[in-house]
């Protein structure tokens, strides 16, 4: 059996294990957070908090969900603004909390339309006793144009309101970035010179998950109208990571709290190989429960012991120099698909694909159902290892494209 | 047919067969089948593991909790027991729990990973007689908590009746060997080729030992006194203790007649059929639908193409014809056959070492029986089946840590 020890220093801040819920629904009042804290979770963004006189109005219902073939959530999407909770609540919820966990890491995730708002929740929630501040620079649905991602698109802003939440504060402070935007670094630059001390990334991308075919309608409907709003869940994980590695790339070092599409322990692995210390998740514990921290956790100690390595640290962000320009990547081979002709069930889908989706290179034999290879038309791009069902078809013979320089063996394919 | 009899009867699930399958699973809250697992392995828990792709702590799960764990994979008669309250079958069908342990413990043995691990040495001795599951499994718990542990085995292997009794094609003996191998890595010794009660004595046992642990299962075969005698009949576990022991390669008769209506007249039939046996006709007292055989067995029997015949007990029988009459009709059958298989019942041999015996059962409530010996298995009350001699295996070990005063 393996026991490792999974904890992390973020921002200083001692966190038991990298694992938190992100700020939403999963992490909106005492009872919730209690169950979590006791589930194994190592912190909580706690919903955000607005200001005492804005109004939160949620419409009914408010979420949908990508369908594809047999999996039902293969992205989410919400119509929820911030917390529905009065400014009272939420900060006695965090005051229990911190009495009742003091060893968990609490952090609380704020908003305001203006400067002496996000001046004056930081202090309050401060007082509350959060260990860390998050702030919501990226809700892609608020009724208000004053906050959420219009602000997040916009460096000065950003850096203002930094600088504001740094009156009200001293403690750590993450400003939480939306996707909705080509590139991220100014905006994240932005921040870290207004005072914050680390990027989360990412909120959720603005989407049209479903319409409906017979009403015209988006889903989900609300008196017969829908809008655009925030989509999340694993779909958005490799659009998360493009991120994170644009961050560390435009800022090095910069420290990350990564947040999109977390589901299982290999999902983890990636953020933090990709530079995030810490994680988030919302959508897959909606969809299965706190619960899903037990596969998380030990998933990713037998990951420890399988790289050999004592602290997470050690992992954080090895994988973002392996990670180029596409004008640098070495173009002078290819590599054929190797075809295990005792694994092959004769479905015939990789000449399918191949023939209609690249380049009329497996040539079938109709008596035997048997794919084979014509490597004068190949490209080696591997459409076929990727629709084949049986996992038939790897990587083969390596080979220079005419006319290069070098040798198939020092390839590392 | 040997080539047939050596091979796992049922294919295995591939790495992405098996994420199919466990997405059936609905990931219930308050799980029906962890709730029924007699040996506790929790299947909600190590299915939930594979859903998230966390193979390792699934191992981990079933490992923890069920030293056998590869074995009650493939011979848990899971219809009975975890698969039964399955909430999957509410839409379609049960989840194949079984199928989705062996895929978990073949990837352990695979990757050779190492789960249990001896507790901080105790300085206390315990003896086992009988390394059947349930023996086996006490060990396991024993040496996790600390405990040496010396287990007697009369045969020259170990295993008791996975090893001798299911045949190979639904228990190889190579995940025999893999699972006791385990269980001998953690610290047990096995001694072999020791019969209790006569190479070494159960007062001798007691006295050098701070607990005995009798798991001698219930494994001699009885017979029809009608047969007393007859060189065509051989009992069933003597029959599939052969054929396994020799993979297969037995002398095979033209025609055959098993006599029972249990899993071992189920095993020992297709087992002959599989073999290569052109008839195979299997004759039961019971009738079908108050069966004994797991409807699995039933049913591979069938599909191997034995012909079951129910409602009709033996009542002659003149060297190879035996004559049967039907308990309820006025019927008679009269069946010729080269080899006789009778499986009707094995009895326990524990009486002779001092145990207050009730026919096959011991005649006590739990596992201790007096002085520092305790029982398990196939010979204590409850189901007979592997996976309750695990969880007696496990309680024992319990019941005699307590005693021992957990120290
Ligand atoms: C043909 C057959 C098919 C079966 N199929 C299934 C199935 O599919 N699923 C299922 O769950 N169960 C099945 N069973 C039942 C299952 O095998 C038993 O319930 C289980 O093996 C009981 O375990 P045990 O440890 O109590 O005893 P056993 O497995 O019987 O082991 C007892 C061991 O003690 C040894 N021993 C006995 N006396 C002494 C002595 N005096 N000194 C030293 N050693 C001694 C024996 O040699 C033996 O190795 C089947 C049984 C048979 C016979
Ligand atoms: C229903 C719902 C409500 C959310 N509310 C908030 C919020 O109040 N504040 C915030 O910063 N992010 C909010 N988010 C965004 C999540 O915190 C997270 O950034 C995003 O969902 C991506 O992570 P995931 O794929 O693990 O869900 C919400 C997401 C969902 C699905
Ligand atoms: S999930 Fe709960 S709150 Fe939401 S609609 Fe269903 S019952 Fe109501
Ligand atoms: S897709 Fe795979 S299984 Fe199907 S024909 Fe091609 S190689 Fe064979
Ligand atoms: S009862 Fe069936 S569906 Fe529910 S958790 Fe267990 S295996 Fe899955």
């Amino acid at each position: 059996m393996v026991r490792k020890d999974l904890s992390v220093d973020f921002l200083g801040v001692h966190f038991e294990n990298p694992f938190c819920l992100s700020s939403s629904p999963v992490g909106n009042c005492y009872d919730m957070c209690a169950k979590c804290y006791d589930e194994g979770w190592g912190g909580i963004v706690f919903k955000t908090i607005g200001p005492a006189d804005f109004l939160i109005d949620e419409v009914s219902p408010r979420f949908d969900a990508l369908q594809k073939e047999g999996t039902p959530f293969v992205g989410f999407k919400n119509m929820e603004q911030i917390a529905e909770h009065s400014l009272e609540e939420n900060l006695s919820d965090l005051r229990r909390l911190k009495k009742d966990y003091p060893n968990k890491v609490l952090i609380a995730s704020i908003m305001g339309p203006t400067e002496k708002d996000w001046e004056e929740l930081a202090r309050l929630v401060t007082e509350a006793g959060a260990d860390m501040i998050e702030m919501n620079l990226s809700c892609p649905q608020m009724t208000s144009h004053a906050m959420g991602s219009d602000v997040g698109t916009n460096p000065e802003l950003c850096k203002a309101y930094c600088q504001a939440v740094k009156r009200g504060t001293d403690l750590p402070v993450l400003a939480k970035m939306t996707p909705n935007i080509t590139d991220m670094v100014p905006v994240a630059k932005a921040c870290l010179e207004g005072g914050a001390d680390g990027i989360s990334a990412i909120n959720t991308i603005k989407s049209i998950c479903n319409v409906d075919l017979n009403r015209k309608i988006g889903l989900p409907i609300i008196n017969g109208k829908s809008s655009i709003s925030g989509y999340s869940g694993k779909a958005v994980k490799p659009v998360a990571l493009r991120f994170i590695q644009q961050l560390r790339t435009g800022i090095p070092g910069v420290p990350i709290s990564g947040i999109g599409g977390i589901e299982t322990w290999e999902d983890a692995a990636e953020f933090i190989l990709l530079g995030s210390t810490t994680l988030q998740i919302t959508t897959s514990v909606m969809q299965y429960g706190y619960r899903i921290i037990d596969d998380l956790k030990s998933g990713l100690e037998y990951y420890m012991e399988e790289q050999g390595v004592d602290s997470l640290e050690e992992l954080v962000g090895v994988a973002n120099e392996n990670l180029i320009p596409a004008e640098d990547l070495d173009r002078d081979y290819k590599v054929f698909p190797h075809i295990d002709q005792d694994k092959c069930i004769g479905c015939g889908r990789c000449y399918i694909s191949c023939y209609d989706g690249a380049h009329q290179a497996i040539v079938w034999d109709e008596e035997e159902r048997k794919p084979s290879c014509d490597e004068d038309k190949c490209v080696g791009c591997h459409l076929c290892v990727l629709v084949c069902p049986v996992g038939a078809i790897s990587k083969g013979k390596v080979v220079m494209k005419p006319g290069r320089e070098g040798s198939p063996e020092e390839k590392a394919i | 047919m040997t080539q047939e009899y050596m091979k796992e009867m049922k294919p295995a699930y591939t790495m992405i067969t098996i994420m199919e399958e466990a997405e059936r699973c609905l990931l219930c809250h308050d799980a029906p089948c962890s709730q029924s697992c007699p040996a506790g392995t929790d299947p909600a828990r190590f299915i939930r593991s594979v859903r998230f792709r966390n193979f390792k702590g699934a191992a981990e799960t079933i490992r923890m909790n069920n030293a056998m764990g590869s074995v009650c994979a493939r011979v848990c008669p899971t219809e009975r027991y975890c698969e039964y309250g399955c909430s999957r079958t509410g839409i379609d069908k049960p989840i194949d729990i079984g199928g989705i342990q062996r895929f978990v413990t073949d990837f352990e043995e695979r990757i050779g990973m190492v789960i249990l691990e001896k507790g901080p040495a105790k300085g206390k001795k315990i003896a086992i007689i009988g390394s059947g599951p349930a023996g086996l499994q006490a060990a396991a718990t024993l040496l996790t908590k600390g405990y040496d542990v010396d287990i007697y085995e009369k045969n020259d292997k170990a295993g008791g009746f996975l090893r001798t009794g299911i045949p190979e094609y639904r228990m190889p003996n190579h995940i025999v060997d893999v699972e006791v191998k385990r269980i001998e890595d953690l610290g047990a010794k096995i001694i072999l080729g020791k019969e209790i009660g006569k190479d070494l004595s159960m007062d001798q046992l007691k006295k050098d030992y701070d607990a005995v642990l009798v798991a001698v299962g219930v494994g001699k075969p009885n017979i029809l006194d009608m047969f007393n005698g007859n060189e065509y009949a051989v009992p069933a576990v003597t029959f599939l203790a052969e054929a396994k022991a020799k993979e297969g390669k037995v002398d095979l008769p033209d025609n055959a007649l098993v006599i029972g209506g249990g899993d071992s007249a189920m095993d020992a039939a297709t087992t002959l059929k599989v073999l290569g046996v052109q008839n195979v006709t299997c004759v039961t007292r019971k009738e079908l639908v108050d069966f004994r055989a797991s409807k699995e067995e039933l049913e591979t029997a069938r599909a191997a193409g034995v012909t079951i015949v129910d409602g009709y007990a033996p009542s002659a029988v003149d060297g190879k014809v035996v004559t049967f009459k039907h308990r309820k009709l006025n019927s008679e059958l009269k069946i010729e056959a080269d080899l006789i298989v009778l499986a009707v019942g094995q009895s326990s041999e524990a009486g002779g070492l001092g145990l207050t015996m009730n026919k096959n059962e011991v005649g006590f409530e739990g596992y201790h029986a007096g002085d520092n010996v305790f029982a398990a298995g196939d010979i204590t009350l409850g189901d007979k089946t592997v996976v309750y001699a695990v969880r007696k295996g496990k309680e024992a070990a319990e019941a005699i840590d307590e005693y021992l005063g957990g120290k």
